[in-house]
Formats: C-alpha cells, structure tokens, sequence
C-alpha cells in the first residue's frame, strides 16, 4: 500500500535488458518496507574494488565506518546472534530471534557437513528487547511489518528518526515536495538552493541552504544530480568526466533451491509469525584462499524452514473440514545473495523525450547482469541444492534465473565515492567534489555492493558524513 | 478488543496458496488486488431464494462440526462480494446458471427445492458436481462454489478465531511448537 505505481512515476528501459524499479512514494520512504536485514560490511568488501579491479576503489575502508555502525546499532536496535566471523562482522546486537527445529536441523548438517558454512538466524532490526527511552516495545511476531508497525518494534522513520527530528524543534516536513534540482554557483563552487515542484500544486520553489544532504535513495538522487544542468555543468551537477550515474548494481536475487522435509519434525508446528528469516554468511573467495572458481567476490544465502499449508486433496463436508487442520511438510529455501560487479557501462541516464507529470525527465536505464553473475548465479543454486539434499530434502526445485536488475530493491551506485574527481562523484565524506556543501549519502555513493543487504552500511554511512558536516560547519569551513 | 486485529486481506492470499496453481480466475484478481474478505457486497447478486440456496451448499462444504458451518461464518456474503467484485460478467452468469442448475436438479431428482432436500442428498447433487456430472452445470462448477467456501470461510471470524486459533498479542515465536493430528491450526 506504500508503493509508488509505474503508471504515476514512469521510467525507461530497453525491452531486452529489463530494469524493476520499486520503490514507496510516502513519508518514510524504503524504512516502511524494507526487509529489515541488517549486516556489517567486511574488511574484504572495502577493498574488493582494489583486490581484483572492478570498479573505482573505496577512499575509505572498515576502520573508517566502524564506529559509525556501532551508532547506528545502538539507535536502531537489532537482534542477531554474534559469530565472530572475519567475513561478517558482528553488530552490537539484542538477543537473537530463535531458529525454529528444522532451521535448527539445517545448521547442524552445515557445522557437521559443509567446511566453513554457518547457519544464523537473521540479523535484523526487529527489537527482541523493549527500547522504553524511544517508545518502542519489542517485537509481538505478528509478521505485519510492512503494513508500518504500531508498536515501533522494527526501524522505521517513523518509529524512530522522525521521532528524533521533532523532538530537536527544528523540523519541518515537507510531504509534498518534488524535488527537481539543485541550484549551482559555480564560482563559489556550492549549491545555493534545491528546487522544488509542489506535488499538489505544481508550484515551483526554491528552498535555500548552507548544506544539503541528498538522500533520496540512489536513483532519484542521481537523477536529481543529473537534472541540475548548468552553464558550467551541462551534463549534470559534476559530471563533467562522465561518471555520473555509471557502476549501477543491485544483488543478484531470486536464484536459489527449496524443498520438503518429508517425515521430519511432523509433530511440531510454528507459533507465532517470526519477520525474518535464515542467514548463510559467504563462504567463497575468502581472503587467503586460492582462487579457484570461476567467478570473483562472493554471495550470502537468506531464506528459512516452515510448514506447508494443508493440502486439498479433493471432496467437501466434515471430512474436508478435518483434513484442513492438518498442515503440510516442513519445506526449507535457500536464496542467494550475490555481489554484482561495478560495471561502468550498466548506467542511467535522463531520458531525453519523456518527462514525468512534473516536467521532470525520466530515468533511462541500460543494466544488464554479465557473465560473473551467471556464474556466480549457477554456483549459488548448486550449493543450495547440495545443503537441501544433505538435510534430508526431496521434491526440490531450483530458481536459476536472476531476477531482473533492480528486483533485488537493493539498486546502488551512479554517484560513487572515490578520491579521483574525474573518477568518482562524491569524496571519502560522501561531500560532491564539484560543491562540498552538498552531501550523497545513500545508496547512489556506493562504489561497490558487497553482498550483504546495503541498509546498515547506508545508515552508518550517513551518521558518519552528517557528523563530520556538523564538524565543518562548526569550524566555519563550509 | 482481540478481533480488532485480524487481518482478512492478508489471510485470503494465505488460503488461497491451499488450491495452488487450481485456484479459480477470480480468487486469482482478488488475492493479486488484495481484496479484503471482510468487505459486504456493494451490489445485491442473489436474490432471496438463491441467496438461500447458497447458504444451503456452503454449510455442507464446510459443516458445523465441533465448530461453526460456512453458513453462521457469513460464506454467503462473502461469495456475493467476490462475485460482485472479481467475477467478469460472463463468469458471473455462468456461476449463476450452475447454481440454477443445481436447484433444477434438486426439483427433477427429488421433487423439492435443494434447499428443502435432507442432507444427504444435497451431498449427493454436490457429488455429482465434483464428478462435472451435473446436468446443466459447467465442469468448474464445484471447484468454484468449494473454493469460495474455503477462503471464506477460513477468512471469516469464526473461520479464524473458532475453527482456528487466532494468536494474541503479546506475541512470541516457537520454532517447536507441539502438534498433534487434528489440533486447531494457528490462524494465517
């Protein structure tokens, strides 16, 4: 109910290289749907870039965004279960959600099996403990997170950073406004204004400002960066070395295996509705490891185990009535999330016909996955399929087509950080290097994906530029 | 109040999933729209006597047993709203051809209206239904009055909070939860 439909907010894409864009149009954005998986980036995945040259290399590495993600934990609250893993990181965690006695089962056949494969319940930002000093009460296992939760149980902008916003009395909520563009001064080397487009009106309007952050999500904030055409920036605000809107990834997504558990665990059934599911940390190309496979970098598996509905099997009345209270198998999946590589050709770009309804060009994309995807892709349903056989599964199907770019809802890149400003947008401070006052910290900074869900390192990421803008702003340098 | 919280839209995709890849075209669009099952009829379907009629076959699709029939669950009403809603035209008057049928039946075989029959043999012109061996009726007949039946009755209050059990708040997870053979279900 949250979602923007493509018929309101229209975009462009190639027939044979198909782009899902999704996203909400409310207040609260992506935090109202959001999966709510929550996980540290590694030491590796700031240096992959580097490692094996794909993409522009990260200006900054883990030390650097480590005590931004302890912040953040604090504040959002999340539940998992530390591992000690030097592949993903543990958070400042809440007490984990169970596993339930197949997943239970599944983690015991990787410990006993599978060299190296771990079995975790989801981290993830559903409180298992009661955060009295933001309002927020833990988690009831209803599994209505996405209908926005009324106990604040899981991270929202409205459960806790609006909260937060209002409470500092300097917050004004402008639910209707478009933004279309940034205002350059390109001899001061600033932006001196957004402009806007009243969603209701139409009316046009300037809001002026000494910093801006730009967040509104990775591809209306490229697109945004885009549309600010200037004399001395015809292309869009700083891109003047065509980098803007380039590297485009997401994970690759909806690749994966399930199957039954005949015979086992018939005599339990699950109570209550856990909102999250299971986590496979990665377990290829680690550091230290020769490379063997035939693909670079690495993926996670999410999923979990639960028992079928019943099953119809024909005929009414009481003997229907009764064979509707017994439920089917226990089936378990397990779905792969795998880091795409920064392409500089998959790229969007404003469409130079079609606008939207506010005038405002649309987004053109042109992204295709490549051949470290397919292989990557096959990989992840080989080894789901072997997991599943060694637990005991049959009846097991296997989804070996990628979802189509975008569907991952994990779309990050287009204005990428580096230290180069003709190869990157934005500087180790997510700050623009054509207008240091302005400041990208979403998804579309993202110089690389890694393959965990982007969501906690976006937050960290965001505290961590808005505190060294407070820095500066102090000191009279911007 | 505990019924406040039910969530029937979100327990139609939940049954439906019940008759998989079978499911009729119009539960189809209203699970794909989100209908919610609690929604009365904006437009009268049946009139009196169909609607009676009706009331008669769901109660033996889903009988009161230990529990509550489709009928007492409100099932009638349901099914003329998703009629209203999600029925095309031409599948509308086809589905209400074949409850004709199954009245004209009743009439010919047993010289009463169906819902004047004994039990037994209005499970016997419900048998021969299922079996597309209903004069007059098309073949879907039967999937399309038992599916209906089934998702609204497991949608319905009864269906959710009697037949099965519906999950208070505060809530809480187990992953192992004990279970024997015809214990109620948890609600969706």
């Amino acid at each position: 109910m949250f979602y923007a439909t493509d018929d309101e907010h229209p975009y462009v894409y190639d027939e044979n290289k198909p782009f899902d864009w999704v996203r909400p149009s409310s207040v609260g954005g992506k935090s109202l749907v959001w999966g709510r998986q929550c996980y540290r980036w590694s030491r590796q995945d700031f240096e992959a870039n580097r490692a094996d040259g794909h993409g522009i290399d990260w200006p900054i590495r883990y030390d650097d965004v480590e005590p931004w993600y302890s912040y953040v934990e604090q504040t959002v609250g999340i539940s998992g279960e530390a591992l000690g893993l030097e592949q993903l990181p543990d958070s400042e965690f809440q007490p984990p959600m169970p596993l339930n006695i197949a997943e239970q089962r599944l983690r015991d056949v990787l410990a006993r099996e599978f060299d190296g494969r771990v079995l975790t319940i989801g981290r993830v930002a559903n409180l298992t403990r009661d955060m009295p000093e933001q309002g927020r009460t833990r988690c009831q296992f209803r599994g209505r997170c996405h209908r926005g939760c009324s106990y604040g149980a899981y991270f929202s902008t409205q459960a806790v950073t609006l909260p937060m916003a209002r409470a500092t009395g300097n917050l004004t909520l402008q639910d209707s406004s478009v933004v279309e563009s940034l205002e350059y001064d390109a001899a001061e080397q600033r932006v001196t204004g957004v402009r806007v487009v009243d969603a209701r009106t139409r009316e046009r309007s300037v809001y002026r400002a000494r910093i801006v952050f730009l967040c509104a999500s990775c591809i209306p904030t490229t697109q945004i960066l885009l549309n600010s055409r200037s004399e001395a920036m015809p292309n869009g605000l700083g891109n003047n070395h065509d980098v803007l809107g380039r590297y485009i990834i997401d994970h690759i997504f909806s690749v994966g295996a399930n199957g039954t558990l005949d015979g086992q665990f018939e005599e339990y059934v699950l109570y209550g509705r856990r909102p999250n599911g299971i986590y496979v940390p990665r377990f290829r190309n680690l550091p230290g490891e020769e490379p063997e496979l035939e693909f670079v970098r690495g993926y996670g598996y999410q999923g979990g185990a639960g028992r079928s509905p019943p099953q119809d099997s024909g005929g009414f009345g009481a003997d229907l009535k009764q064979r509707l209270r017994i439920p089917g198998p226990w089936r378990a999946s397990l779905y792969g999330f795998g880091e795409v590589l920064p392409y500089r050709d998959n790229r969007m770009r404003l469409s130079e016909t079609a606008v939207d309804r506010f005038g405002i060009p649309q987004m053109q994309f042109d992204v295709q996955w490549r051949e470290n995807e397919a292989r990557m892709a096959a990989d992840i349903v080989e080894q789901a399929v072997a997991m599943l056989q060694a637990a005991g599964a049959t009846d097991i199907r296997q989804d070996t087509v990628a979802a189509a770019p975008g569907r991952g809802i994990h779309e990050m890149g287009g204005a990428c950080m580096g230290e180069d400003p003709t190869q990157s947008v934005v500087n180790r401070w997510n700050q623009l290097h054509v207008a240091p006052n302005v400041f990208v910290t979403d998804g579309a900074a993202m110089s690389s994906g890694s393959c965990v869900n982007p969501t906690l390192t976006f937050m960290a990421m965001t505290a961590r530029a808005a505190d060294h803008a407070i820095d500066l702003f102090r000191n009279d340098a911007i | 109040m505990i019924t406040t919280q039910i969530d029937r839209r979100e327990a139609l995709g939940g049954i439906a999933a019940i008759f998989g890849a079978a499911l009729i075209s119009p539960l189809r669009r209203a699970v794909a729209q989100d209908a919610d099952p609690g929604m009365g009829p904006q437009n009268v379907i049946f009139p009196d006597t169909q609607r009676a009629l009706v009331d008669a076959l769901v109660e033996r699709i889903i009988p009161a047993t230990d529990t509550p029939g489709a009928m007492e669950a409100g099932v009638t009403a349901y099914i003329e709203m998703i009629i209203d809603e999600f029925y095309e035209p031409g599948e509308r008057e086809g589905f209400l051809r074949d409850l004709q049928a199954a009245d004209d039946y009743a009439l010919e075989r047993y010289s009463a209206p169906f819902t004047e029959l004994e039990p037994e043999q209005q499970d016997a012109i419900i048998s021969l239904a299922e079996q597309q061996q209903l004069d007059g009726a098309e073949d879907t007949f039967f999937d399309a009055i038992k599916q209906l039946t089934v998702t609204g009755y497991y949608t319905s209050e009864i269906g959710m909070t009697v037949e099965r059990v519906y999950l208070p708040v505060p809530g809480r997870y187990d992953g192992a939860y004990p279970y024997t053979d015809g214990d109620r279900l948890f609600s969706n």
